[in-house]
């Protein structure tokens, strides 16, 4: 379909995360355009009509860098999943495009599309939900290599053993079945599985929050250790700014299907300019009594309006302390303040 | 403070599966004095609820046993009382409010009528009072329109909403303690922030004391008085709030402490795990029960499994080389850890 | 924890609940009597001895003989063949149907899946012995001409044998109600593919690029196997049930072949006035019945058990 003709030899990982990866004009390995995603809600016995959507993803527009983490937060149904779903094309947008390696994902079909999954792949919240329960370890790690016909045979077994001891678990498991193991355990084999392919993208959609606080730290550390080895670009997906903030190299804020702030760690954390972006930075707690005592926190009142419904003018209106007459008309615009720092909001 | 509320002395609690006898709580003794927010941490499976549960003796037996100890609660012990003794107990002195409060509320009767049924139940009150006092305890916990919303069904209500109102229904008889099961887990950090900020207001007014169960330091560490580590069973560590923070003794809640990205740190380059997973709690080591995650672990260890040991004020550690993780700490986590302030 | 085929493991589990136990060995027991009913009958079924009516249980005849002096050993023995019969034919095509369709439906949704369930819908609202009276009254007598017709121009003896010996009849009842049948199951393999669709293991493969086919055959099926299964094992007894009521109705396998359900229903009506003597013509079809549909109920439950690991 596209002129360009680029096989991307699997090239030495490199430290630096000037990756393996194509980039488009902006230098971004995957660049999102106002990307929409609605879920039609249906009503009827015999001939089902649409009487309403559920704006999951209403309007997004994202780079991601080549060799980067873009860490992606906000609250529990606010569309982070879907974002990350739908990029992957396992949900197909309603609108927008999805730009990879310079090819629109969203125009892509059949083979075309499982061919460039191997560029792809998914790391999931669920360690129990997220591994064929009736695959041996082995199976679930050689599968994707079958599928893409990458190896075979005794080649194929080397390989699968390699990915276990990539992801630091013993090749001696290969024969043994997913509820043998223990949470962390299981994410470390869906990461041997996702990384089966030589992916340069990874959506890591809340890899930790299911896990102890003991094993997540390892999890982070792993995921850190494998994007250096192989150059890996990430979407870290998750809900604890903690996390999001140690592991990301950019943070993106989600409200009720829209990106409402994108920026850097630092300047995320030192400068917040919405101010859903500074109420939840406030909620966060702080594991040290001494900062807590002094710290003040914005509670939000309410809660998080309904996807389908979702406010007239700018979303967050209804809970935010500093709205305007403005922000219940007139939606604000995506736009950059300076220093690619992204916000939406009419006051700032 | 001061008074001695609750006192609980070598409490063990067992359950009898197909694979063995499973040690869930390992003699634990511990206590909390009037007016005190007692932190208990520790991971999933550590004995955080069942030794709780074994308090209110919410147990189910069988499977479960409580294989030995005391709870002494106002100098009575609750394990000696009869089961209606003890039904008047729960509710009326101790409340518990637990992680899912989807769950906790029956999905067919509305708020109101679960409120009033305990206040009927337990402080004798006709239904108009009932409901009075039913919509007070509602706005008490920042629920708008209680009145009205009195008539609505646990289903009409958002995630943070139900659990509010779950502790409205714990606090509705005045407990002199309230049991919170982590109560925030299950929500989102704007929503756990709206309940900590009533449970701070609401300690404050009525006075009560509070076991806060959790497995996150942050929010423990912006509530509680005093804080108890628990690890496959057992407390490992217990010291006052700021005392624990600054001066962990013992390499589980160091390790802890490392495990956990801040967001007041930045992009750091390491966090430091603890290697390794719990023990089995069917068959639990003869020695320490951290002994094989363990970077400070001896001989002495796998031999001998430490009691908790006085190692500052109101500071107990239970391992043996409290001293080297003193020294250590700072070294292995690569982060300067205060001293304590003088008590 | 030794890696250990997972065949192995789950007959492990399965053969820790005795009553499960219990159950294979009667079903293996029916299947083996049925195969082998003429070496395994002492006697022939349908020959009649007048002067031998009636008797109890014997050396000679181990359940006595019935009123026109059968052995009834034999009778029950043969009766084995019809209730294997029923279940293999009804076994087979619930089971493709609702597989196939069950599986389509639920996997690829949208048309299909509204074209289907709105079949199941309409299948589950149709009264089964309606249909079957319907069947019965209407097209069998035409099939069962036709069937004849080919067997005469073509000169096969084993299609000639076949109808005359009445199981053609049956055979044409029995397809109508697998017809029916296969809905329930379709039913409940559509709901575990919908529920199994959203899966993170299922999105998992879609991103690694596993074809649907392979998507439905080793992910989906394998994963709703267990309450497949169970529900089939269940069903199946339901099934060696219908048997025995269609006789009873007098539409299914036709005198003189045995059924229990024939015996059955031939002896509730002649002793039941005479209660309590000769009370075992009644119970002991009746118990042997009830064991076999206890049987298919037991295995269902032992497997329950044994391919859901997470229930313990
Ligand atoms: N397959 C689906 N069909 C219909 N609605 C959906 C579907 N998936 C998600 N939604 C809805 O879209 C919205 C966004 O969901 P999404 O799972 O993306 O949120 P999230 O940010 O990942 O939340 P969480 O932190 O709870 O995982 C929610 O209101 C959800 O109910
Ligand atoms: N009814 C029961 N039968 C058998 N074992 C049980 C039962 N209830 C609890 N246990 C076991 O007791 C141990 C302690 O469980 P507990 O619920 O107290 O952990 P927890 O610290 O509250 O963990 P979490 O953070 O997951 O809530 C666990 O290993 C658990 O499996
Ligand atoms: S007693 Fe030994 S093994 Fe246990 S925590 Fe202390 S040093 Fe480690
Ligand atoms: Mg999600
Ligand atoms: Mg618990």
């Amino acid at each position: 379909m596209s002129t360009e003709t680029q096989t991307t030899p699997p090239a030495p990982a490199t430290g630096s995360a000037q990756a393996n990866a194509s980039t488009d004009a902006n230098g971004a390995i995957l660049s999102i355009r106002n990307l929409k995603k609605y879920f039609p809600i249906t009503q009827g016995i015999i001939f089902q009509k649409k009487v309403a959507d559920v704006k999951a993803v209403d309007g997004i527009s994202f780079d991601v860098k080549p060799g980067e983490t873009l860490g992606l937060v906000g609250e529990s149904g606010c569309g982070k999943s879907t974002t990350g779903r739908t990029i992957l094309q396992l949900y197909r947008p309603t609108e927008g495009s999805v730009l990879f390696e310079g090819k629109d994902l969203a125009t892509l079909k059949g083979e075309e599309l499982r061919k460039m999954r191997s560029n792809m792949q998914m790391i999931f919240q669920d360690p129990y939900a997220s591994l064929n329960p009736r695959m041996t370890v082995g199976d679930i790690i050689a599968e994707p290599l079958e599928v893409h016909n990458i190896a075979k045979g005794k080649e194929k077994k080397e390989r699968v053993q390699e990915l276990l001891q990539v992801v630091g678990l013993n090749p001696y498991f290969i024969n043994r079945y997913p509820h043998e193991f223990s949470g962390g355990q299981r994410q470390r084999i869906g990461i041997a599985r996702a990384l089966a392919v030589n992916p340069d993208f990874i959506v890591c959609d809340e890899p930790i929050s299911a896990l102890d606080v003991s094993i997540q730290a390892q999890i982070v550390n792993l995921l850190e250790e494998l994007q250096e080895r192989f150059g890996l670009t990430y979407l870290f997906i998750a809900h604890d700014l903690s996390v999001v903030r140690h592991i990301s190299d950019r943070i993106a804020v989600m409200y009720l299907g829209k990106i409402v702030e994108l920026t850097d760690g630092h300047t995320l954390y030192a400068n917040p300019l919405h101010p859903y972006t500074r109420a939840l930075l406030s909620a966060v707690p702080i594991p040290d009594p001494l900062i807590e005592e002094k710290r003040e926190r914005i509670i939000l009142v309410g809660d998080v309006p309904s996807p389908v419904n979702p406010p007239k003018g700018c979303r967050f209106h209804t809970r935010c302390p500093l709205a305007i007459p403005i922000c219940k008309e007139v939606a604000p615009e995506w736009r950059d303040v300076g220093n690619g720092h992204f916000v939406e909001c009419h006051v700032v | 403070m001061g008074n001695i509320l609750l006192d609980v002395r070598n409490l063990r609690t067992e359950f009898a599966t197909q694979d063995g006898v499973v040690h869930a709580v390992n003699g634990v003794t511990f206590h909390l004095e009037e007016g005190e927010t007692l932190g208990l941490v520790g991971e999933s499976g550590s004995g955080k609820s069942v030794s709780m549960l074994t308090v209110m003796r919410l147990i189910p037996m069988p499977p479960g046993r409580i294989a030995s100890g005391e709870v002494l609660f106002q100098g009575q012990d609750l394990l000696k009382l009869g089961d209606e003794e003890m039904r008047q107990i729960r509710g009326n002195k101790i409340a518990m409010v637990f992680q899912d409060p989807m769950t906790s509320l029956n999905p067919v009767l509305t708020i109101g009528t679960q409120i009033t049924e305990a206040l009927e139940l337990h402080l004798g009150m006709n239904k108009d009072k009932a409901r009075k006092r039913a919509a007070e305890l509602l706005k008490m916990v920042n629920i708008p329109e209680a009145e009205r919303r009195l008539d609505d069904y646990p289903h009409q209500f958002s995630g943070g909403m139900r659990q509010r109102v779950m502790i409205a229904m714990g606090l509705s008889c005045s407990p002199q303690l309230l049991i919170a099961d982590e109560p925030t887990t299950a929500l989102d950090v704007t929503i756990q922030a709206q309940i900590t900020d009533i449970v701070k207001r609401l300690k404050n007014e009525l006075g009560m004391s509070i076991i806060w169960i959790t497995h996150d330091l942050g929010v423990i560490a912006g509530l509680a008085d005093r804080i108890n580590v628990m690890y496959s069973g057992y407390i490992v560590e217990t010291a006052p709030v700021k005392e624990l923070f600054a001066n962990p003794l013992h390499p589980y809640t160091v390790g802890l402490l490392g495990s956990i990205p801040r967001l007041d740190e930045g992009r750091r380059e390491k966090l430091t795990p603890i290697e390794g997973l719990p023990p089995d709690l069917v068959n639990l080591p003869t020695g320490c029960p951290f002994y094989d995650r363990c970077k400070f672990r001896t001989e002495k260890c796998l031999q001998e499994n430490p009691p908790l040991m006085s190692v500052g004020v109101k500071h107990w550690s239970a391992c043996w080389h409290y001293e080297a993780v003193r020294e250590q700490r700072d070294a292995i986590l690569g982060r300067k850890f205060m001293q304590p302030a003088a008590a | 924890m030794n890696p250990r085929p997972a065949w192995k493991e789950t007959w492990r589990r399965f053969a820790r609940n005795k009553p499960a136990l219990l159950g294979l060995l009667i079903i293996a027991l029916l299947l083996f009597t049925a195969l082998f009913a003429p070496l395994l009958a002492p006697y022939d079924f349908s020959k009649t001895n007048l002067d031998n009516v009636e008797k109890p249980p014997s050396a000679e005849h181990l359940l006595g003989t019935d009123a026109l002096g059968r052995d009834m050993l034999s009778r029950i023995i043969y009766g084995a063949r019809s209730v294997v019969f029923v279940i293999i034919v009804v076994a087979t095509i619930s089971l493709t149907f609702g597989l196939l369709l069950g599986a389509m439906a639920g996997y690829f949704g949208g048309l299909s899946d509204t074209l289907i369930s709105r079949l199941i819908d309409f299948l589950f609202a149709f009264p089964d012995l309606l249909f079957i009276f319907f069947i019965a009254a209407t097209i069998k007598p035409g099939i069962v001409t036709q069937l004849r017709t080919i067997a005469l121009a073509n000169q096969w003896p084993w299609l000639t044998e076949f109808v005359r010996s009445g199981y053609a009849d049956y055979l044409v009842v029995i397809i109508s109600l697998s017809l029916l049948g296969w809905a329930g199951l379709a039913r409940l393999v559509r709901g575990q593919i919908l529920a199994l669709r959203e899966k993170e293991f299922v999105l998992s493969a879609q991103l690694v690029g596993v074809s649907n086919w392979r998507i439905i055959t080793r992910y989906l099926l394998p994963n709703s196997l267990a309450p497949i299964l169970v529900a089939i094992s269940m069903g199946l007894g339901g099934i060696a049930l219908s048997e025995g009521i269609l006789a009873y109705l007098g539409i299914g396998l036709q005198p003189p072949n045995p059924s229990w359900g024939i015996i059955l229903s031939d002896h509730v009506v002649r002793y039941w006035r005479t209660w309590p003597e000769m009370i075992w013509m009644i119970f002991i079809p009746f118990i042997i019945m009830a064991a076999v549909v206890f049987a298919f109920n037991f295995v269902g439950d032992g497997l329950n058990e044994a391919l859901n690991p997470e229930l313990q």
